[in-house]
């Protein structure tokens, strides 16, 4: 079953107590809605009361002046419960908008400490539905769910006590049909909700099959197949409607047989009280105002039905909610460490892969025994044919994957022993593709480090990476909007963006993943120029796709099957004849010819 | 047509029901109405000191019939919509299947699916529980202004004066809450935008340790939401207890001014009771109302968005369908030129024939336009007229489902439904037996695998089932291409996930089955095309060679460059 499909309880003691945990900041404005429930409630009761004073001690001894007084009284009434609802509805919106915002927030700052292969198991669109829809239904708790039940109870009580003191053998009568009422709600209840259950399951099943519909509609045109999909369908889709019926049946007959006992109650309590109301033990207002009560009674026990699925909804989505944030990232800071560590003055390969076997799923081994080094300010070139192992080269060294066994080490410590914030501030991942956030082509630049770069760094990087023009030529500069993602830019212009963005960032080790999509010659050599400044002086491990990139490196590693097979220079590898100069020859030789 | 036609072309085919329901609303609408009349009797009985208990008996029948009228009533109506539901989706579905790819290439999926869902949803609404409450709410309103007419013109319009207020105060409110729920959706517009982008860029997020920012950003849009969300309450919060309070101001002026018609004299305390009653009848339908126009406004605009795509026009389909397949023949191109709607052009004057039962290769860079030919000759896209040829006949001259039948097409993107895989297969015909599945599926190469699933052929495979490999999947949808036995057969990269050893077997098993089928295959593995009678060598939707494998190889042309790269990927595959 999907997890979209379960219907569980509608009550979780162990849910509700972390709901309520997450309310405590506002638990001064939960005491508040408290006390205005039950003053609120206590005026709608009010209410009826009134009438019978006006029934039994002014209109039916003719005094007018004193209805008067009664109906004056009655406006006040009106006029505080107004406010009291007014408080009321917007208290219980208050807290429950305030949990929402305060949960949305712990839920994106949960996933910014997730790690990369958190995401790679939970699609962006799950992960979408649970910080925004699953929130959004715990709110129904407070305006529809537990603040509206408690509301009930509230006036539940209150109608049994006020009928008690007003009349007992006559409240005894009306609640006769009570157990009757309990019963017949609770039976029709349980029935609606297992037709609802099904119709839910029909209905997940019959979306489930119409989205690969669409997704093979094809494959079904080119086997000529429409027919018997068709009839396959109407299949689902009839059995929906069927299951949709009988779900109306239990709902519809829960609601009218309430509404119909209600009706008998009034019937009993005329056949009863009209009999007090002869003998003289109830007054005429009395039994008009019983007959109002009884009519509160029964609405709230009509309307649970609803409520129900409401709190049914808001606890699975709590269930998710709380089962996202207890998953802990599996790549978590050292607490011990901290600093980073002092300016590079040893000897020692400011990078160095020993042993490392890696494997995103299972025993699928991209990286097995992979060992090599680079001395500081080095520029290495990583080239192989296609597969992981090489962006995978990259993300371990900024520690987006934990090695499964081996160490990578950056400065000559294991990158599991740096702070996390420290070392990625040290080591610099370029991604291949350049992904721009929207706002401002500044904000873009700036990144992470808005308070330490001055306009002039912002300046001068734009130059080196040869962005200055294409900046300059936006209407607005610097303050140009980048809408969804920088779409109003050409892949070049991008790259030429985060050559900047990476030039301010300025970390002392570069992993850098060259793009791949061809540009036109004028900005490819734009580029060109650009990354050049870029590498220069800074240790860099590349993941070359440009000619320009291996003819310049310092050394050429060889990464194939998980393993370096070669590394040497350009020159050196090309005229020792082997993976080499294939590959060099695949990429740069025949591929382009 | 307008769409609210539309929508009513479909209520009138349950035109009986929808009457019947009307009917059980007008029965229960008077049933309920006769409720409070039959307390007002009792009352003044009582006051004459006369005996209730025939009145206790009425009301208990009135109780009993308008449950059942009101049972009725949702039967019918709520079961009519249910089936306008159903005919709707219907509709939809048989219409979706006769839309070409060029229409799925325009629309996404999760587009289609939310219409087809969320809108059909709305519709259901509106055609079921929305015009019951139209119906239901219409009827109180007249129902007890008449009862309350009848009591007492003036009472009646004393106690009414408050509503043209009520009106007013909604209108306004309305208007307001508009306002502001549309700055809350907006604000969640924002909100979500920014989560998708953040997620989507969480790479970048990590590299430049941006979390900080982000959260800080999040924040702030976070903040806002809030602030209009409670902007939205804070009016919701005035505007809903309003309603309550005008209906107290008139359960008020009732009291005061009945009160006083009582002590006149004017009317009796029974009356009185049974005023009270039915002016508490008109508060439900008066906070529904707004409920139920956003219901039926939401509906027909849900209609809107179906219509669209009921509109979507089909292609030209023959009149009768013609069963049975093709017999064999050539296929042919004949100076075919083609370009994707709003793209350049992806073939450019090509021309050459596979002879009947012949295997012809179709090799080129990704993107050259190799996959498009099978497309056409399929007429999954439209090509030009007397252009494309199979058995000596335009395809668009075919019936498309003869057409498709007689062709075997096993695509590179091989689809397979979540179900066991013996449907798969047998997609084309459920009538050929387990002898067949054999057959193809030991042609295939699929049958060792299949033998290692829990189920055999009747494992169920999928999001639901077992997952299977790349290459195991376009195995399955080249034995489903097999099974029916076509006289013609198009390759598109069929086996480009199954490994290259693996691929030489099953296409030396495949050249056995495919005698005397006319077969054109498509490919990136020339390997495959050393096996073909003729290669053609297609760059940019040009041919720019053709010819045997050996003469090809020896002109030093594309061909033999695409056949230096293979041979370098092999040696490098082998390192």
């Amino acid at each position: 079953m999907h997890d979209d499909e379960i219907l569980g309880k509608a009550y979780d003691a162990r849910l509700m107590r972390r709901i309520w945990g997450h309310t405590r900041p506002h638990r001064g404005l939960l005491l508040l809605s408290l006390l205005v429930f039950p003053l609120a409630t206590l005026l709608e009761l009010l209410q009826p009361y009134l009438v019978k004073i006006a029934i039994d001690e002014h209109i039916l001894r003719r005094d007018w002046p004193g209805l008067g007084r009664i109906a004056l009284f009655f406006l006040l009434t009106l006029l505080a419960l107004y406010a009291l609802r007014v408080a009321q509805a917007y208290l219980t919106q208050l807290t429950g908008q305030r949990v929402m915002h305060d949960l949305r927030n712990a839920l994106f700052a949960h996933l910014q400490r997730m790690d990369a292969a958190f995401f790679d198991r939970h699609p962006v669109g799950r992960l979408m539905t649970r910080v925004l829809n699953d929130v959004e239904a715990i709110n129904e708790l407070f305006t529809s769910g537990v603040v509206s039940v408690l509301g009930d109870v509230f006036t539940l009580t209150g109608v049994v006590v006020i009928m008690l003191g007003m009349n007992w053998r006559l409240a005894l009568v009306t609640f006769a049909l009570v157990p009757v009422l309990v019963l017949g709600a609770g039976y029709f209840r349980l029935k609606a909700r297992d037709s609802y259950r099904g119709v839910r399951t029909r209905l997940a099943r019959l979306n489930a099959f119409l989205q690969e519909s669409l997704q093979g509609m094809a494959v079904i045109q080119l086997f000529a197949q429409e027919g018997r999909e068709r009839r396959l369908f109407g299949s689902f889709n009839a059995d929906l409607r069927r299951a949709q019926f009988r779900s109306t049946f239990y709902d519809a007959s829960l609601y009218a047989g309430v509404e119909a006992i209600g009706s008998a109650a009034v019937a009993l309590l005329l056949w009863y009280g009209g009999g007090q109301v002869v003998a003289g033990a109830l007054t005429f207002g009395g039994l008009v105002a019983f007959l109002e009560y009884t009519n509160r009674f029964f609405l709230p026990i009509r309307d649970l039905g609803a409520k129900y699925t409401v709190m049914q909804a808001a606890m699975v989505s709590a269930e998710r909610i709380f089962g996202l944030l207890d998953t802990e990232p599996a790549i978590l800071d050292r607490p011990a460490t901290g600093a980073i560590v002092s300016a590079p003055d040893g000897t020692g390969p400011a990078v160095e892969f020993r042993d490392v076997w890696f494997a995103y799923e299972d025993e699928q081994w991209v990286l097995q025994d992979c060992s090599f080094s680079v001395s500081r300010g080095q520029q290495v070139a990583l080239v192989g044919p296609t597969g992981e192992g090489k962006t995978t080269v990259a993300r371990l060294m900024t520690r987006a994957y934990d090695v499964t066994r081996g160490r990578v080490l950056v400065e000559g410590r294991d990158v599991r022993d740096w702070d996390l914030r420290a070392l990625r501030r040290h080591v610099g991942l370029i991604p291949q593709e350049v992904f721009l956030f929207s706002g401002t082509v500044e904000d873009n630049l700036r990144l992470g480090r808005d308070g330490a770069v001055t306009a002039d760094e912002v300046e001068s990087a734009l130059a080196a990476a040869n962005a200055a023009r294409l900046v300059a030529a936006l209407p607005r500069g610097l303050q140009e909007d980048l809408r969804e993602r920088g779409v109003n830019l050409s892949q070049g212009q991008r790259q030429l963006l985060a050559i900047a963005r990476a030039l301010i960032y300025n970390p002392r080790v570069l992993a850098l993943d060259e793009a791949t999509s061809s540009v036109d010659p004028e900005s490819e050599a734009l580029i060109r120029a650009g990354l050049a400044r870029l590498v220069e002086g800074r240790t860099s491990v590349i993941i070359a796709h440009r000619l320009s990139t291996i003819q310049r490196a310092d050394r050429i590693l060889v990464l194939h099957k998980g393993q370096v097979r070669e590394a040497g220079r350009h020159a050196e590898l090309l005229a020792s004849g082997g993976l080499y100069s294939r590959l060099y020859e695949l990429q740069f030789g025949l591929g382009r010819g | 047509m307008s769409t609210a036609h539309r929508l009513l072309r479909y209520l009138l085919r349950y035109r009986w029901r929808y009457a019947a329901g009307a009917g059980c609303l007008v029965l229960a609408t008077g049933f309920s109405l006769g409720i409070p009349w039959t307390v007002k009797l009792a009352v003044d009985a009582l006051g004459r000191s006369a005996p209730v208990g025939r009145y206790v008996l009425i009301i208990l029948l009135l109780a009993a019939a308008h449950g059942a009228a009101r049972l009725g009533s949702r039967f019918t109506i709520i079961g009519a919509g249910q089936w306008v539901e159903h005919d709707v989706r219907a509709d939809l579905y048989a219409h979706l299947q006769a839309l070409p790819p060029a229409f799925y290439h325009r629309r996404r999926t999760g587009d289609l699916m939310s219409r087809a869902s969320n809108d059909i949803a709305a519709l259901r609404m509106l055609a079921g529980f929305g015009i019951v409450m139209l119906i239901g709410t219409s009827l109180t309103f007249l129902g007890t202004l008449g009862a309350m007419w009848a009591i007492d013109p003036w009472l009646t319009l004393y106690a009414l004066a408050p509503f043209p207020a009520l009106v007013l105060v909604a209108k306004r409110f309305n208007h307001d809450v508009e306002v502001r729920s549309t700055a809350v959706q907006e604000q969640l517009g924002t909100l979500s935008a920014k989560v998708q982008e953040n997620l989507s860029g969480m790479p970048v997020v990590r590299a430049y340790t941006m979390e900080e920012r982000e959260i800080a950003g999040f924040g702030r849009l976070n903040r806002e939401y809030l602030a209009r969300s409670l902007g939205l309450a804070r009016t919701q919060a005035v505007a809903w207890p309003m309603l309550g309070f005008i209906s107290g101001l008139g359960a008020l002026i009732v009291l005061w001014l009945g009160g006083k018609a009582v002590v006149d004299g004017r009317i009796t305390l029974g009356a009185f009771v049974a005023f009270n009653g039915y002016l508490s009848y008109l508060a439900w339908p008066t906070i529904a109302l707004g409920w139920t126009l956003a219901n039926v406004k939401r509906g027909l605009a849900s209609m809107q968005r179906i219509v669209e795509i009921l509109d979507e026009p089909e292609p030209p389909q023959p009149a009768r369908p013609a069963p049975g397949m093709l017999e064999t023949g050539p296929i042919e191109f004949r100076h075919l030129s083609f370009g994707y709607e709003g793209r350049g052009p992806a073939l450019s004057d090509v021309s050459f024939t596979v002879a009947e039962g012949g295997l012809v290769a179709v090799v080129g860079p990704t993107g050259s336009g190799k996959s498009t030919l099978g497309l056409l000759l399929c007429r999954l896209f439209e090509p030009p007229p007397g252009s494309v040829f199979i058995g000596g006949v335009d395809v668009r001259e075919l019936p498309l489902d003869r057409l498709r039948r007689s062709v075997g097409y096993v695509p590179q993107e091989a689809f397979l439904f979540s179900r066991p895989l013996r449907e798969n297969v047998l997609l084309a015909d459920d009538g050929l037996g387990d002898d067949r599945l054999e057959a193809v599926g030991r042609t295939a190469g699929i049958e060792a695998d299949v033998a290692a699933f829990p189920d055999g052929w009747d494992t169920v495979i999928g999001e639901r089932g077992l997952t299977l490999s790349g290459g195991q999947r376009q195995r399955v949808a080249l034995a489903r291409a097999l099974a029916a036995d076509p006289p013609f057969l198009v390759l598109d990269d069929a086996l480009a996930s199954v490994d290259a050893a693996k691929e030489w077997e099953i296409l030396l098993a495949l050249r056995a089955a495919v005698r005397g089928r006319t077969t054109l295959l498509m490919t990136h593995r020339l390997r495959a095309a050393e096996e073909a009678d003729h290669v053609v060598v297609i760059d940019q939707g040009r041919v720019v060679e053709q010819g045997r494998h050996a003469d090809l190889l020896a002109a030093g042309g594309l061909y033999s460059r695409l056949w230096r790269v293979q041979q370098l990927e092999d040696e490098l595959a082998n390192a």
